[in-house]
């Protein structure tokens, strides 16, 4: 096993580019370990991205930020302004496995991971946010909802890196929100997992909003007849019900140790519309 | 006369058998005369639990048995 | 009996006993320097590994280990043939360690090798060749006991049921405890609930895995260090597995993170030895958490029945249970204590429970707290509170109407003795929690429990110091705190100072045999024979004390740490402190020490009631444990700090149990969640602060009056967070653990069967 620490993108860039076999990326290396550790995988090559400088950094861009790949989830928790401007990202983020993860890992490596039930992703697709990618062709700007194809895949192509996310300007009266639901308090993964985000207008009537579900299927899902549900409404009683049909109807998931199908379903549909409530919150006080 | 009484397994393993009357002063004697009737619980009688008077033995060979003594032969019993 | 002269010397009050001093481990514990299982090492050290079975039940055709054997860096492989084959009580045991003809379960050792470093180790176990016939598997009890379900012993024919079965089953055996007449008592009811439940298996959750360093050498003579809760155990088993004289084998015990009754059988340390002596060099063997989840010893899982009838005004007329519990591939389940425990809490006239004892293709279980007694509790005390409900009497009023108290007969058979149930049940009614208003979606339960507890073989020796201090040995491994507990009762009867007195846990070869720290047994067993190994120092304190006065030993007593003429006859001489006499024991007549052993029995049936408040998220199932309070009867608490902890370490495991705790297995009999993600443990935060009541009903076979306190608290917790979500929820829950998606199923089945 080689390993390299390079301290440019490009760098990192050409070692992942001529590498052969199994390459892995370390930022928080919070997934990456475990499957060291448990022999899942045996990487040829893994590159660590945290000597490269401009990974570690959030900064403003177009009025809103630029989170990057290595910066991790306990940093995004303690920046007020992101804080302020996207508190559904940063509460998805703070849930990230425990305290102690949370010093570590990373959003890109959260969403890099490929698994349909991490945290952040949901949040980050309600959001609207865009991941940046650098690679042998050079750099390029993706959706978030784009990235995961499959558990554990990406559409990443050999070579590239995501160097960071952007989160965009916060649009007026616009809130997000993320919840998800685990069978005890804390130190849990995601038996379902929702997003949301909603842009009122001055009369309160929603003029956009974003739904997203982890969990429930292959990859996160980006629901627009969830959000469908909300758009035109004052989000009352009776939009928070239909989106939550929506939520539920959208689910893909399947029977497994952490939550039957039905329950999955059912609660989809419920968290769908705590968190829709939750956001609107917000959105009323922006 | 202490009277004797199987519990569990001891009392299918013995023929579902009521009371017996032993004449014992202890805990060794008393399963002495036990596995004389019941021959059936020889392989276990080295390593069963002896309630006597609501007092739980286990390997108490002389622990005294009175005349008027109830005794139970309980499973072999052990905790974590 | 030697006890009953010695328990005439009883003390009620007391100057150490009950206060809470710092616990002479906590320091090395939390600066990391205590040395747990897989801290030890030793030159040419080899790392083993255990190549386990993917399938749940296999014939092993074949097992070619050339390749591994090949590999550079491997020094030993061992498998089925490098274990002499037996046909007694070890031969389970044996089995369990590594497979021989059959696979029997997901995670059964199959081979074993020693390497140099881990890496080659883990590489040569993939060039071991294992040829597998699968065979069809059964995991569920009910399943097993079906007939034409997949027979996992052939030459098994169920025992204690007549006719003589003629066709072999996976029902090893049945046992059955009664009292009275159950139809006569059914007859006199006014009211009957008769309800099925099942409960998932469990795992101890102990965060240390097991983890050994073995040695043996050409000679046969052997050491192991290793994490356990019974080091005379292991030298035992091991030195017979691998036929080896006992004293040859020397067993030194670790510091233990957590064993709760896992830690009281062998797994990988005759595995260790085996590899260490094929190989020559030391081997250490440390599982991961994968292993400990797939081949350890979880609980039982079981299915059950109970029928309780009572009168209108509240007396239990007739109650039975009907039992089925698996424990995994051998023999073995606790099925019987789980019998024997159900109704114990009862005074009742008419009872019947019958037990099955079910093998499957499992891990074969161990002990964890109270084996057996949780599960029936659960059910039964489920039954109770519908009853109480039925009746409507209040919970704690019809407990009380029926409690077990000094002069009942035991369910079981035995007459109690003084014990403390009623006491219990009491403390729970006047406590602030009982009245404490709920909420929506909230609901309050409550449960009694009842376990044995067990003494044993023990043996302890005191060692007096030049300077006063006392160094004491004791052969039972510390796990929940009794060293603390030692020393007390040691500066308690030589009236020294808690710190002057040092507890270690001896190794084997230090001190005669003791039991494995189970049964809730040291504070009890190891405390007398401390208190008896003391009392030996002050008769020979008082003799050295009279020899330097020139006067008869008769003629001097101890008082307050001193030797003093007994009168003014006696003379008049100054008294002479536990710190002068131990200074001039050179010349006195050499070095002064204390021994006792004994088969201590009467460790003292202990009884809890615990009451517990909830709220249920009607819409995903969430249950959030807001009060939990325990009552629970320990004699004589020496250290209250770790009587409580004990009350509250059983709680919060029962809090996992009742909630989200489960062996879950697929449809190819794998074990799904092998790891502390899925297998979920509650965390510090699913935990409310567990107030706790300690009941003091002294045991008259103590000379301080202790109970053993460390396994009833696992007992009630079921059936009272059972209670509380069922009263939340308005549907009575049969099933453990009570997870989200089965509380939103059994709401959802409600809602759909009020609409039909």
């Amino acid at each position: 096993m080689q390993f390299e620490a390079p301290e440019t993108v490009g760098a990192a860039v050409k070692l992942l580019a001529k590498a052969s076999g199994t390459t892995r990326m370390l930022a928080g290396g919070t997934d990456v370990l475990v499957q060291l550790r448990s022999g899942t995988v045996e990487p040829k090559l893994i590159v660590d991205l945290k000597r490269i400088a401009e990974l570690g950094k959030i900064a403003p861009e177009k009025g809103g930020f630029r989170v990057g790949a290595t910066v991790p989830a306990a940093a995004i928790g303690e920046n007020v302004k992101v804080r302020k401007m996207w508190p559904g990202v940063v509460e998805a983020a703070n849930l990230i496995g425990s305290t102690q993860i949370q010093g570590r890992a990373t959003l890109a490596g959260n969403l890099c991971n490929g698994s349909p039930a991490a945290d952040s992703v949901p949040a980050l697709i309600a959001a609207s946010a865009v991941a940046l990618i650098a690679g042998p062709k050079g750099r390029r700007k993706v959706p978030v909802e784009k990235i995961i194809v499959g558990p554990g895949k990406t559409s990443l192509k050999k070579g590239e890196i995501v160097t960071g996310i952007v989160l965009p300007a916060r649009p007026a009266r616009t809130g997000d929100a993320y919840l998800r639901f685990i069978p005890r308090s804390e130190m849990d993964i995601a038996v379902v997992g929702v997003g949301v985000c909603l842009t009122l207008d001055a009369k309160g009537v929603c003029t956009a909003a974003r739904v997203s579900l982890g969990a429930v299927a292959p990859t996160p899902l980006l629901v627009k007849a969830a959000a469908d549900a909300l758009i035109g409404t004052k989000v009352d009683a009776a939009a928070l019900a239909k989106m939550a049909k929506a939520a539920s109807a959208a689910c893909n998931p399947i029977d497994d140790k952490r939550g039957t199908k039905e329950f999955r379903v059912k609660v989809a549909g419920v968290l769908a519309r705590r968190a829709a409530e939750k956001a609107l919150k917000r959105a009323r006080g922006n | 006369m202490a009277r004797v009484m199987l519990g569990g397994t001891l009392k299918s393993l013995a023929g579902n058998t009521p009371v017996l009357e032993v004449d014992a002063k202890t805990i060794r004697e008393v399963l002495d005369r036990v596995g004389e009737v019941y021959p059936s619980l020889l392989p276990i009688l080295d390593r069963v639990a002896v309630a006597v008077d609501g007092q739980i033995y286990r390997n108490q060979w002389f622990a005294a048995v009175k005349p008027d003594s109830e005794v139970f032969i309980l499973p072999p019993m052990a905790g974590g | 009996m030697p006890l009953e002269g010695d328990i005439a010397q009883r003390k009620t009050t007391f100057k150490q006993i009950g206060t809470r001093p710092i616990r002479p481990d906590g320091v090395d514990k939390v600066t990391g320097r205590a040395r747990f299982g897989a801290d030890a090492s030793a030159p040419g050290m080899l790392i083993g590994k255990v190549l386990r079975s993917p399938h749940a039940h296999a014939r092993i055709r074949k097992i070619n280990t050339a390749k591994a054997e090949a590999l550079a860096g491997v020094k030993a492989v061992v498998t089925r043939d490098d274990f002499k084959d037996r046909n007694d009580a070890l031969r389970d045991v044996l089995v369990n360690c590594m497979a021989r003809d059959k696979a029997l379960y997901d995670g059964h050792a199959v081979a074993a090798v020693a390497a140099t470093t881990a890496a080659i180790a883990d590489k040569a176990l993939k060039l071991i060749v294992v040829d597998y016939e699968v065979l069809p598997h059964v995991t569920d009890v009910d399943e097993a006991m079906k007939p034409g379900a997949p027979i996992l012993d052939k030459t098994m024919f169920t025992n204690n049921v007549e006719p003589k079965p003629t066709k072999p089953s996976n029902v090893a055996s049945r046992c059955e405890f009664a009292l009275g007449d159950i139809k006569a008592g059914f007859a006199k009811a006014d009211v009957v609930v008769e309800r099925s439940f099942k409960t998932e298996a469990t795992h101890q959750g102990y965060i240390e895995p097991h983890a050994c360093l073995a040695n043996l050498g050409p000679d046969g003579q052997g050491e192991i260090w290793v994490c356990t809760q019974g080091h005379y155990m292991i030298r035992n088993t091991c030195a017979d597995l691998l036929g080896l004289d006992i004293s040859k084998l020397r067993v030194t015990a670790s510091e233990i993170g957590g064993g709760f009754g896992g830690k009281t059988t062998v797994f990988i340390e005759p595995v260790a030895l085996a590899l260490s002596r094929k190989s020559g060099r030391p081997v250490k063997m440390v599982m991961t958490r994968n292993e400990v989840f797939r081949a350890t010893g979880p609980t039982s899982s079981t299915s059950m029945r109970i029928k309780v009838g009572t009168t209108r005004d509240g007396r239990i007329t007739a109650a039975e249970a009907d039992l089925r519990y698996q424990g995994g591939a051998f023999p073995g389940s606790p099925v019987e204590l789980g019998a024997m425990t159900a109704f114990a809490c009862y005074d009742l006239e008419n009872v019947k429970a019958v037990g099955y004892d079910v093998i499957t293709n499992r891990p074969k279980q161990a002990a964890y707290r109270a084996p057996g007694a949780p599960m029936a509790a659960f059910a039964v005390e489920s039954v109770i509170d519908e009853l109480a409900k039925k009746i409507r009497m209040d919970p704690v009023d019809f407990r009380l109407k029926n409690a077990a108290k000094q002069g009942t007969k035991s369910a079981y058979g035995p007459t109690f003795g003084p014990i403390g149930l009623i006491q219990t049940l009491e403390a729970i009614k006047a406590h602030p929690n009982y009245r404490a208003p709920l909420g929506p979606n909230q609901g309050r339960g409550l449960a009694s429990g009842f376990w044995f507890n067990f003494a044993g073989q023990t043996c302890t020796t005191l060692n007096v110091n030049l300077d006063g201090t006392v160094a004491l040995a004791v052969g039972t491994p510390d796990i929940g705190g009794s060293r603390a507990s030692m020393c007390l009762m040691a500066a308690e009867e030589l009236g020294i100072g808690y710190e002057q007195v040092r507890t270690i846990v001896a190794d084997t070869s230090s001190l005669g045999y003791n039991d494995v720290t189970d049964g809730s047994r040291v504070t009890f067993a190891s405390g007398l024979a401390t208190i008896m190994a003391a009392r030996e120092v002050i008769k020979k304190m008082c003799a050295r004390a009279a020899k330097t006065w020139g006067i008869s030993a008769d003629a001097v007593t101890w008082e307050d740490g001193q030797a003093k003429p007994a009168g003014s006859n006696a003379g008049n001489f100054k008294p002479m402190s536990f710190k002068e006499i131990a200074a001039a024991s050179h010349s006195t007549g050499g070095p002064l020490a204390g021994h006792h052993e004994i088969n201590a029995d009467g460790a003292g049936v202990s009884f809890a009631t615990h009451l517990c408040d909830v709220e249920v998220d009607p819409e995903t199932g969430y249950t959030r444990v807001l009060r939990y309070t325990i009552a629970q009867d320990a004699g004589k608490a020496i250290h209250p700090s770790y009587v409580e902890g004990q009350f509250q370490g059983g709680a919060a495991q029962g809090i996992g149990w009742a909630l989200n705790e489960e062996y879950i297995y697929g449809k190819d009999g794998r074990l799904q969640n092998a790891g502390f993600l899925d297998y979920r443990i509650p965390v510090a935060s699913d935990c409310p602060m567990i107030d706790t009541i300690i009941v003091e009903v002294a045991n008259p076979k103590h000379p301080y009056g202790v109970r053993g306190v460390g396994e009833t608290s696992i007992v009630p917790p079921m059936g009272a967070i059972a209670n509380a979500v069922s009263a939340a929820i308005g549907v009575r829950m049969l099933e453990l653990p009570m997870s989200p998606p089965r509380i939103v199923h059994a709401l959802d089945s409600r809602l759909k069967k009020a609409a039909d």
